[in-house]
Protein backbone atom coordinates (compact mmCIF):
# COMPACT_ATOMS: atom_id res chain seq x y z
CA UNK A 1 0.00 0.00 0.00
CA UNK A 2 2.65 2.54 0.68
CA UNK A 3 4.63 1.89 -2.36
CA UNK A 4 1.32 2.17 -4.16
CA UNK A 5 0.99 5.49 -2.46
CA UNK A 6 4.85 6.44 -3.34
CA UNK A 7 4.24 5.62 -6.88
CA UNK A 8 0.96 7.79 -6.57
CA UNK A 9 2.63 10.67 -5.37
CA UNK A 10 5.70 10.02 -7.71
CA UNK A 11 3.73 9.92 -10.77
CA UNK A 12 1.53 12.83 -9.82
CA UNK A 13 4.57 15.28 -9.18
CA UNK A 14 5.43 14.23 -12.33
CA UNK A 15 2.43 15.11 -14.11
CA UNK A 16 1.58 18.48 -13.14
CA UNK A 17 4.41 20.37 -14.07
CA UNK A 18 3.91 19.43 -17.46
CA UNK A 19 0.42 20.43 -17.19
CA UNK A 20 1.19 24.07 -15.70
CA UNK A 21 3.52 24.89 -17.70
CA UNK A 22 1.52 25.17 -20.48
CA UNK A 23 -2.11 26.97 -21.55
CA UNK A 24 -4.40 27.33 -24.35
CA UNK A 25 -3.31 31.14 -25.01
CA UNK A 26 -6.31 32.87 -28.25
CA UNK A 27 -4.26 34.88 -30.49
CA UNK A 28 -6.83 37.68 -32.58
CA UNK A 29 -6.16 39.76 -35.56
CA UNK A 30 -8.09 41.57 -36.85
CA UNK A 31 -6.82 43.26 -40.57
CA UNK A 32 -7.81 46.52 -41.74
CA UNK A 33 -10.06 47.16 -44.74
CA UNK A 34 -6.58 48.31 -46.56
CA UNK A 35 -8.16 46.81 -49.63
CA UNK A 36 -5.76 44.70 -50.86
CA UNK A 37 -5.20 40.93 -51.32
CA UNK A 38 -5.24 38.60 -48.42
CA UNK A 39 -2.15 39.71 -45.76
CA UNK A 40 0.38 37.11 -45.11
CA UNK A 41 1.88 37.75 -41.55
CA UNK A 42 4.02 36.31 -39.17
CA UNK A 43 3.90 36.13 -35.90
CA UNK A 44 6.72 34.88 -33.83
CA UNK A 45 8.68 36.02 -30.20
CA UNK A 46 11.89 37.52 -29.12
CA UNK A 47 13.47 36.72 -26.00
CA UNK A 48 14.05 39.64 -23.54
CA UNK A 49 16.93 39.74 -25.22
CA UNK A 50 15.69 40.84 -28.58
CA UNK A 51 16.72 37.39 -30.58
CA UNK A 52 14.26 35.52 -32.49
CA UNK A 53 12.76 32.89 -30.24
CA UNK A 54 10.25 30.99 -32.29
CA UNK A 55 7.41 31.50 -34.40
CA UNK A 56 3.57 31.14 -33.36
CA UNK A 57 1.68 30.92 -36.47
CA UNK A 58 2.55 31.53 -40.46
CA UNK A 59 -0.43 32.96 -42.33
CA UNK A 60 0.19 32.35 -45.83
CA UNK A 61 1.39 28.62 -47.27
CA UNK A 62 3.84 29.56 -49.78
CA UNK A 63 7.36 29.92 -48.91
CA UNK A 64 8.33 32.06 -52.00
CA UNK A 65 6.99 35.09 -50.45
CA UNK A 66 8.00 35.36 -47.05
CA UNK A 67 10.92 37.10 -47.64
CA UNK A 68 8.41 40.43 -47.40
CA UNK A 69 7.88 39.50 -44.12
CA UNK A 70 11.58 40.95 -43.79
CA UNK A 71 12.11 40.84 -40.09
CA UNK A 72 11.12 37.24 -39.61
CA UNK A 73 12.88 36.26 -42.70
CA UNK A 74 16.13 37.65 -41.58
CA UNK A 75 15.30 36.06 -37.75
CA UNK A 76 15.12 32.39 -39.35
CA UNK A 77 16.82 32.69 -43.27
CA UNK A 78 13.49 31.57 -44.62
CA UNK A 79 13.25 28.67 -43.07
CA UNK A 80 9.88 26.78 -43.30
CA UNK A 81 10.92 23.62 -40.59
CA UNK A 82 10.22 27.36 -38.27
CA UNK A 83 6.19 27.12 -39.23
CA UNK A 84 5.39 23.87 -40.01
CA UNK A 85 2.28 22.81 -38.45
CA UNK A 86 1.73 25.74 -37.21
CA UNK A 87 0.61 27.26 -41.24
CA UNK A 88 -2.76 28.71 -42.17
CA UNK A 89 -4.31 30.49 -45.16
CA UNK A 90 -3.27 34.48 -45.55
CA UNK A 91 -5.99 36.31 -44.16
CA UNK A 92 -7.77 39.03 -46.43
CA UNK A 93 -8.47 42.87 -45.80
CA UNK A 94 -11.42 43.65 -43.17
CA UNK A 95 -11.37 39.29 -41.44
CA UNK A 96 -10.08 38.50 -38.67
CA UNK A 97 -7.85 35.52 -37.95
CA UNK A 98 -8.35 33.84 -34.32
CA UNK A 99 -5.58 31.26 -33.32
CA UNK A 100 -5.49 29.25 -30.23
CA UNK A 101 -2.00 27.93 -28.88
CA UNK A 102 -1.19 25.68 -26.44
CA UNK A 103 1.37 28.26 -25.28
CA UNK A 104 4.06 27.90 -22.08
CA UNK A 105 3.65 29.55 -19.27
CA UNK A 106 7.53 30.68 -19.58
CA UNK A 107 6.80 32.97 -22.21
CA UNK A 108 4.66 35.74 -20.02
CA UNK A 109 5.82 37.95 -17.73
CA UNK A 110 9.57 37.19 -18.33
CA UNK A 111 10.42 39.63 -20.80
CA UNK A 112 9.25 37.99 -24.50
CA UNK A 113 7.31 40.14 -26.77
CA UNK A 114 5.24 38.51 -29.39
CA UNK A 115 6.17 40.40 -33.22
CA UNK A 116 4.06 40.34 -36.64
CA UNK A 117 5.22 41.34 -39.82
CA UNK A 118 2.75 41.77 -42.35
CA UNK A 119 3.01 41.53 -46.08
CA UNK A 120 0.64 41.88 -49.12
CA UNK A 121 0.78 41.67 -52.89
CA UNK A 122 1.35 44.90 -54.46
CA UNK A 123 1.41 46.65 -51.05
CA UNK A 124 4.25 47.73 -48.78
CA UNK A 125 6.23 45.49 -46.85
CA UNK A 126 4.98 45.99 -43.01
CA UNK A 127 7.38 44.15 -40.48
CA UNK A 128 7.21 44.31 -37.08
CA UNK A 129 3.83 45.55 -37.49
CA UNK A 130 2.83 45.01 -34.25
CA UNK A 131 5.23 44.46 -31.24
CA UNK A 132 3.51 43.36 -27.32
CA UNK A 133 5.10 42.22 -24.43
CA UNK A 134 3.35 39.28 -23.72
CA UNK A 135 2.79 40.06 -19.52
CA UNK A 136 -0.44 38.36 -17.70
CA UNK A 137 -1.23 41.71 -17.01
CA UNK A 138 -1.90 42.98 -21.12
CA UNK A 139 -4.05 39.78 -21.98
CA UNK A 140 -6.97 41.37 -23.42
CA UNK A 141 -5.76 44.67 -24.25
CA UNK A 142 -6.57 44.93 -28.05
CA UNK A 143 -3.12 47.13 -29.47
CA UNK A 144 -2.94 48.74 -32.82
CA UNK A 145 -0.49 47.52 -36.09
CA UNK A 146 0.81 50.02 -37.65
CA UNK A 147 -0.52 49.58 -41.37
CA UNK A 148 -2.53 46.77 -41.95
CA UNK A 149 -3.43 44.98 -38.18
CA UNK A 150 -6.26 47.18 -37.03
CA UNK A 151 -6.20 45.60 -33.41
CA UNK A 152 -4.36 42.74 -32.07
CA UNK A 153 -5.01 40.97 -29.10
CA UNK A 154 -3.87 37.94 -26.82
CA UNK A 155 -6.32 35.97 -24.31
CA UNK A 156 -5.78 33.45 -21.80
CA UNK B 1 2.02 29.38 -127.02
CA UNK B 2 0.35 26.17 -126.39
CA UNK B 3 1.99 25.65 -123.59
CA UNK B 4 1.62 29.08 -122.04
CA UNK B 5 -2.59 29.21 -122.55
CA UNK B 6 -2.53 25.61 -121.04
CA UNK B 7 -1.00 26.70 -118.04
CA UNK B 8 -2.65 30.10 -117.67
CA UNK B 9 -5.97 27.90 -117.56
CA UNK B 10 -4.80 25.67 -115.27
CA UNK B 11 -3.89 28.45 -112.94
CA UNK B 12 -6.85 30.43 -113.29
CA UNK B 13 -8.77 26.78 -112.17
CA UNK B 14 -6.68 26.48 -109.07
CA UNK B 15 -7.33 30.16 -108.63
CA UNK B 16 -11.16 29.79 -108.87
CA UNK B 17 -11.40 26.60 -107.02
CA UNK B 18 -9.79 28.04 -103.75
CA UNK B 19 -10.72 31.17 -103.46
CA UNK B 20 -14.36 29.73 -104.25
CA UNK B 21 -13.66 27.54 -100.72
CA UNK B 22 -12.55 31.03 -99.04
CA UNK B 23 -15.56 33.04 -99.89
CA UNK B 24 -17.96 30.16 -99.00
CA UNK B 25 -16.20 29.74 -95.69
CA UNK B 26 -16.66 33.28 -94.77
CA UNK B 27 -20.46 33.34 -96.24
CA UNK B 28 -21.60 30.17 -93.82
CA UNK B 29 -23.71 31.52 -91.16
CA UNK B 30 -22.06 32.20 -87.88
CA UNK B 31 -22.38 29.84 -85.17
CA UNK B 32 -23.01 30.43 -81.40
CA UNK B 33 -19.86 29.03 -79.36
CA UNK B 34 -21.61 26.50 -77.47
CA UNK B 35 -22.54 24.65 -80.79
CA UNK B 36 -18.53 24.54 -81.60
CA UNK B 37 -17.67 21.61 -79.31
CA UNK B 38 -21.75 19.83 -79.61
CA UNK B 39 -20.71 17.66 -82.18
CA UNK B 40 -18.05 15.96 -81.11
CA UNK B 41 -15.18 17.46 -82.38
CA UNK B 42 -13.38 18.62 -79.73
CA UNK B 43 -13.55 22.12 -78.17
CA UNK B 44 -11.48 24.87 -79.81
CA UNK B 45 -8.50 25.81 -78.33
CA UNK B 46 -8.77 28.18 -75.69
CA UNK B 47 -6.26 31.30 -77.06
CA UNK B 48 -4.29 31.87 -73.75
CA UNK B 49 -4.10 35.97 -73.91
CA UNK B 50 -1.33 36.39 -70.93
CA UNK B 51 -0.60 33.22 -68.63
CA UNK B 52 0.73 35.43 -66.14
CA UNK B 53 -1.29 38.66 -65.61
CA UNK B 54 -0.52 39.25 -61.99
CA UNK B 55 3.10 39.01 -63.02
CA UNK B 56 3.21 40.99 -65.33
CA UNK B 57 0.42 43.37 -65.05
CA UNK B 58 0.86 44.13 -61.56
CA UNK B 59 4.66 45.05 -60.69
CA UNK B 60 4.42 45.18 -57.25
CA UNK B 61 6.17 44.29 -54.65
CA UNK B 62 6.55 40.32 -54.98
CA UNK B 63 5.16 38.27 -57.67
CA UNK B 64 7.02 39.69 -60.65
CA UNK B 65 10.54 37.97 -60.15
CA UNK B 66 9.78 34.56 -59.54
CA UNK B 67 8.76 33.88 -63.35
CA UNK B 68 10.86 30.22 -62.92
CA UNK B 69 8.49 29.22 -59.71
CA UNK B 70 5.32 29.09 -61.82
CA UNK B 71 2.37 30.38 -61.99
CA UNK B 72 1.68 32.57 -58.80
CA UNK B 73 -1.91 33.28 -59.54
CA UNK B 74 -3.15 29.34 -58.70
CA UNK B 75 -4.12 29.03 -55.15
CA UNK B 76 -3.30 25.45 -54.27
CA UNK B 77 -0.19 25.03 -51.63
CA UNK B 78 1.80 22.69 -53.41
CA UNK B 79 3.52 23.96 -56.13
CA UNK B 80 6.39 23.95 -53.61
CA UNK B 81 8.64 27.08 -52.44
CA UNK B 82 11.39 28.09 -54.84
CA UNK B 83 13.03 31.11 -53.39
CA UNK B 84 16.14 28.76 -51.92
CA UNK B 85 15.17 25.73 -52.58
CA UNK B 86 12.44 25.86 -49.74
CA UNK B 87 9.54 23.89 -49.94
CA UNK B 88 6.17 25.47 -48.61
CA UNK B 89 5.65 24.44 -44.96
CA UNK B 90 3.31 21.63 -43.63
CA UNK B 91 0.01 23.50 -42.99
CA UNK B 92 -1.24 23.00 -39.61
CA UNK B 93 -2.93 19.67 -38.40
CA UNK B 94 -1.00 17.99 -40.99
CA UNK B 95 2.08 18.01 -38.03
CA UNK B 96 3.02 18.78 -34.46
CA UNK B 97 3.89 22.87 -34.20
CA UNK B 98 7.96 23.08 -33.85
CA UNK B 99 9.52 21.77 -30.90
CA UNK B 100 10.74 25.60 -30.69
CA UNK B 101 10.04 25.80 -26.45
CA UNK B 102 7.09 27.59 -26.71
CA UNK B 103 4.49 25.32 -27.31
CA UNK B 104 3.20 22.66 -24.48
CA UNK B 105 2.71 19.46 -25.36
CA UNK B 106 -1.35 19.68 -25.37
CA UNK B 107 -3.83 20.57 -27.95
CA UNK B 108 -2.94 21.35 -31.55
CA UNK B 109 -3.40 25.09 -32.92
CA UNK B 110 -7.07 26.00 -33.57
CA UNK B 111 -7.40 28.82 -36.59
CA UNK B 112 -10.71 30.87 -37.56
CA UNK B 113 -10.84 32.90 -39.65
CA UNK B 114 -13.84 35.32 -39.51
Amino acid sequence: MKSLLATLALTTALTLPGLAVARPVTLTTTLSSYGGDGAYLALYVTDPSGAYAGSLWMAGGKSKYYEHLTDWYRATGGDTAQVDGITGASVGAGRTLEITLDLADALFDAGYTLHIDAAVEDMRDSPNEVAVPLTTKGAGTPVKGRRYVASFAYDM
Amino acid sequence: MRKTLALLVASTALTATLGFAAWSATRESPRPVAALSEDGTPALPLILISDDDDDDDRKGLWGHDDDDCGDDDDDDDDDGGCRGGARNPAPAGSKLPPQNGLFGTGAPPQVQVN
